[in-house]
């Protein structure tokens, strides 16, 4: 019988070791990431029948588990990925914002600059000075063009970076969760025993790579865990890890794309489908924010080059000559970054109109003529110079002649109706009588004439961009409001998805994590619980000696 | 509820961070007087921000070439009102010249002093501005408005008039031409001026009061034409000043609608900063109070 009690203590004494053990793991393991607090399942070892009943054989261990529960440890998953993707565009994003944000390095003070350039070479077309500063504020638009889409190209580039080092980091992630499969599959076929530890590491490097990217974890049988992502693409199967690589975009060799390896070379893994993390936040931003940033960028800048030009080629240098073009449109493939400015030349802006009007000197009634005005488009008309010559037959009908016009006679006269002809259009008001005459003829010399810069200068505020519904600042301010916008609702995205995160992992935690008050408390216990298991064994000593001290 | 100990240091860390985090924008704020930092702040002040800024640097330049104007049309009319005197001049001498006692030689001093007055008027029609362009000649400011012929001046110029931008839809005429200052109204005044100087110049009185008689009703003519091109530069000085009075008026609402979409409230933000200050301060300090609660201290 003091065997039997000795035996028991000796269990008791054994169960209180493991007990405290395993509270000292949990209390040394308090700060590790991704530990789950582990407990012995105790049990009263199986009975004996003496006759007299059931005597008790003391204690034994049967298992040491984690508490973890499958369920919320996927939500937190979950919720990481998630918030993960919206940090990583957010943090994108924020530097758009910030850029468009400093009142100094947005576009709209350059196009205000330039404008009042503009203005004041139409107050003083004949000054070279004035000239000169147009063509300098013109400059400085173009270099605010290039430094934005600069910055824009730069982002892309350290957006390619990102994806090439994330892309190493889930294949790193990916080598290790087939190693602790195989390590886990092993030690627990082994054992019988579940490997805490390691299923500790596992289920963390699975939450680690749902930073990168979402994931879909399936459990397998054995306790493999198989991970696949995007469309399910297979990352890891049992203990094979596949990689993800990355290759240039096919459609555009700056861009960097995620890719698999397949054995006929690597295969392109649709951005739409690799979503969540860190990847996939970058991924979207490309696709959703940079991209169309950048493209309404360059449309902006074709689209004032255009227009700026068109109403330029309408207009006479200061040397007498057809305006050419004032920038050089950029191609839709260069962007914003080739939009420069042409002219170098201060003599060549086309601040004056081409043709000039007059009464001629014998006119007797007070009949006028317009200034006259070259109609749009470009190329102007190829007579348009040519000298045409109004003569009234009557006070109702004249005679146009000049080449181009196809000298056509009796013309009905209606004052105020504009008259075009050679591809310019005037207008002649009044009274005329019979012998009145008005002439259409070349501006040379025009020097002081400032008719084109102020159609020029009126393009600042006319709607002429997308289908004539926007102006240059308005579709500046586009931009400015997208951005601001998606900046916005990213930034309470974000932080509802931390939120999100934040109450399951409380969850998890609440459930698995160790609290060092509780595990202070099990430490008494198991001391405690040791030190009986000692006066047992002492007892059960005790009472040996007294059998022993029979024979004496 | 069990409460996971690294939960408890972690909730309190973000908690802690955020709270900073806000501290710092406030602080930010102040410190720049920006209510709108960044255009995610205010998507739509951002923007609306950004259409006042160009109407007012519109508005602003629109004052700077009102300045041009007037100096353009103040240029204009220092020449005219000089024209206006020699002309009234040029009346009293043919007054003179109809003096019958004055001898053919004393008719003659007046010819040769009307042909400095003559050279002294192509002078003033050939006026050029600080820049070296002549006034009067149209749109060709590089080409002298009218050159001598052997009876007056010819015109060189064309009938353009150089306008300026002075508001958003209005643009004002800062030229007229020589031809409609000097040629209009039904007179070439040089040609008078000319024809004059020849009668004079011509012995005896055959004529001469019938041409003296012509001389000054055409002068007449030509100073009722300067007046009314000088009134008309005069109304559109007054117009210019009253553009300007507006021009002020609506510089001083855009900076007023700046201030309110982009300036800081500074009572608003200094409470919110004191606001978070203690509500930080607390944060801090339970948690120093909580974190030190341990069943640790009594073992």
């Amino acid at each position: 019988m003091a065997t039997n009690i000795l035996s028991i203590g000796q269990s008791a004494l054994a169960a209180a070791q493991v007990g405290l053990s395993t509270t000292g793991h949990n209390i040394a393991n308090a700060a590790t990431p991704g530990y789950n607090r582990q407990v012995i399942v105790q049990s009263a070892a199986q009975a004996q029948n003496f006759g007299f009943g059931f005597l008790g054989q003391g204690t034994e261990i049967s298992t040491v588990k984690r508490v973890y529960s499958e369920f919320l440890g996927t939500q937190v998953r979950s919720a990481q990925t998630t918030k993960s993707g919206l940090d990583s565009y957010y943090s994108q994003i924020k530097q758009l914002d910030n850029l468009l944000g400093d009142p100094a390095s947005g576009l709209s003070p350059a196009i205000q600059s330039f404008f009042s350039g503009v203005q004041e070479l139409s107050s003083n077309p004949a000054s070279i000075p004035t000239r000169q500063a147009a063509l300098s504020s013109a400059e400085s638009l173009a270099s605010r063009f290039q430094s934005m889409a600069g910055r824009f190209q730069e982002m892309g580039q350290g957006i390619n970076t990102q994806i090439t080092s994330s892309v190493g980091v889930i294949n790193s992630y990916a080598t290790q969760i087939a190693q602790l499969n195989d390590a886990i599959g092993r030690t627990q076929g082994t054992s019988g025993q579940p490997a805490n530890d390691l299923n500790d590491q596992r289920d963390q490097l699975i939450l680690d790579l749902n930073k990168e990217i979402k994931t879909t974890v399936v459990k397998q049988g054995n306790g493999d865990y198989n991970v696949f992502v995007g469309n399910g693409q297979p990352l890891v199967v049992g203990v094979t890890a596949s990689s993800l690589t990355t290759i240039a975009s096919p459609t555009n060799p700056q861009k960097i794309e995620v890719a698999y390896p397949t054995p006929s070379g690597p295969v392109l893994v649709g951005g739409a489908s690799l979503v969540g993390g860190k990847l996939g936040g970058l991924l979207a931003f490309r696709s959703q924010t940079l991209e169309p940033t950048q493209a309404a960028l360059d449309t902006l800048a074709i689209g004032i080059a255009t227009t700026f030009n068109a109403q330029h080629r309408l207009g006479q240098d200061l040397n007498s000559n057809p305006g050419g073009d004032f920038f050089t449109v950029p191609s839709a493939t260069v962007g914003a970054s080739g939009f420069a400015v042409t002219i170098t030349d201060p003599r060549l802006i086309a601040a004056a109109a081409p043709i000039r009007t007059a009464a001629a000197s014998s006119n007797t009634s007070t009949a006028t003529i317009s200034a006259g005005s070259v109609n749009a488009p470009p190329p102007p008309n190829v007579n348009l110079t040519q000298p045409v010559r109004i003569t009234f037959t009557s006070a109702t009908t004249f005679d146009v002649t000049g080449t181009g016009t196809g000298n056509p006679t009796g013309v009905t006269y209606t004052p105020g109706a504009t008259l075009t002809y050679n591809g310019w259009s005037a207008t002649i008001s009044g009274t005329p009588i019979t012998g009145d005459s008005f002439n259409i003829t070349a501006n040379t010399g025009g020097v002081g004439d400032s008719r084109n810069a102020l159609l020029l200068g009126a393009l600042q505020t006319a709607n002429v961009l997308n289908g004539g519904t926007t102006s240059y600042q308005g579709a500046y301010s586009q931009i400015v409001a997208q951005i601001g916008s998606k900046t916005r609702e990213l930034d309470a995205t974000s932080s509802a998805a931390g939120k999100l995160l934040s109450e399951a992992t409380l969850s998890l935690q609440t459930e698995s994590g160790v609290n060092l008050d509780e595990e202070a408390t099990n430490l008494l216990r198991y001391q405690q619980a040791y030190q009986a298991a000692g006066k047992v064994m002492q007892i059960a000593s005790q009472m040996f000696d007294v059998l022993l001290s029979l024979g004496r | 509820m069990r409460i996971s100990t690294l939960n408890m240091f972690e909730t309190a860390g973000t908690r802690i961070s955020d709270l900073q985090s806000g501290l710092a924008r406030t602080q930010q704020q102040i410190a720049s007087g920006r209510r709108l930092l960044v255009p995610s702040d205010d998507p739509a002040g951002t923007v609306r921000a950004l259409e006042i800024t160009q109407s007012q640097s519109l508005n602003t330049q629109y004052g700077v070439n009102r300045q041009q104007a007037k100096s353009a049309l103040g240029s204009m009319e220092g020449a005219l009102s000089s024209v206006t005197s020699l002309l009234v001049d040029v009346k009293t001498s043919v007054i003179a010249a109809s003096n019958g006692s004055l001898s053919d030689s004393e008719r003659g001093f007046i010819a040769t002093e009307l042909r400095g007055r003559f050279d002294e008027l192509l002078g003033l029609a050939n006026t050029r501005d600080g820049l070296g362009n002549y006034l009067f000649s149209g749109f060709q400011t590089a080409t002298p408005a009218f050159v001598q012929t052997p009876t007056g001046a010819l015109y060189q110029g064309d009938q353009g008039n150089r306008l300026v931008q002075v508001d958003a839809t209005r643009q004002i005429a800062i030229s007229s031409t020589g031809k409609s200052i000097f040629q209009g109204g039904g007179q070439d005044v040089f040609q008078t001026l000319n024809d004059l100087i020849v009668l004079l110049q011509t012995p005896g009185t055959a004529g001469l009061s019938a041409g003296l008689a012509t001389a000054g009703s055409n002068l007449d003519l030509a100073l009722d034409n300067v007046l009314t091109v000088r009134a008309a530069g005069g109304t559109r000085l007054q117009e210019l000043d009253a553009l300007d009075n507006t021009g002020e008026d609506r510089n001083i609402q855009y900076s007023q609608s700046l201030s309110e979409l982009q300036d800081l409230d500074y009572a608003h933000a200094l409470t919110q900063l004191t606001q978070q200050q203690t509500t930080l301060e607390a944060a801090q300090r339970s948690f120093a109070k909580t974190a030190s609660l341990s069943l640790f201290n009594f073992l």
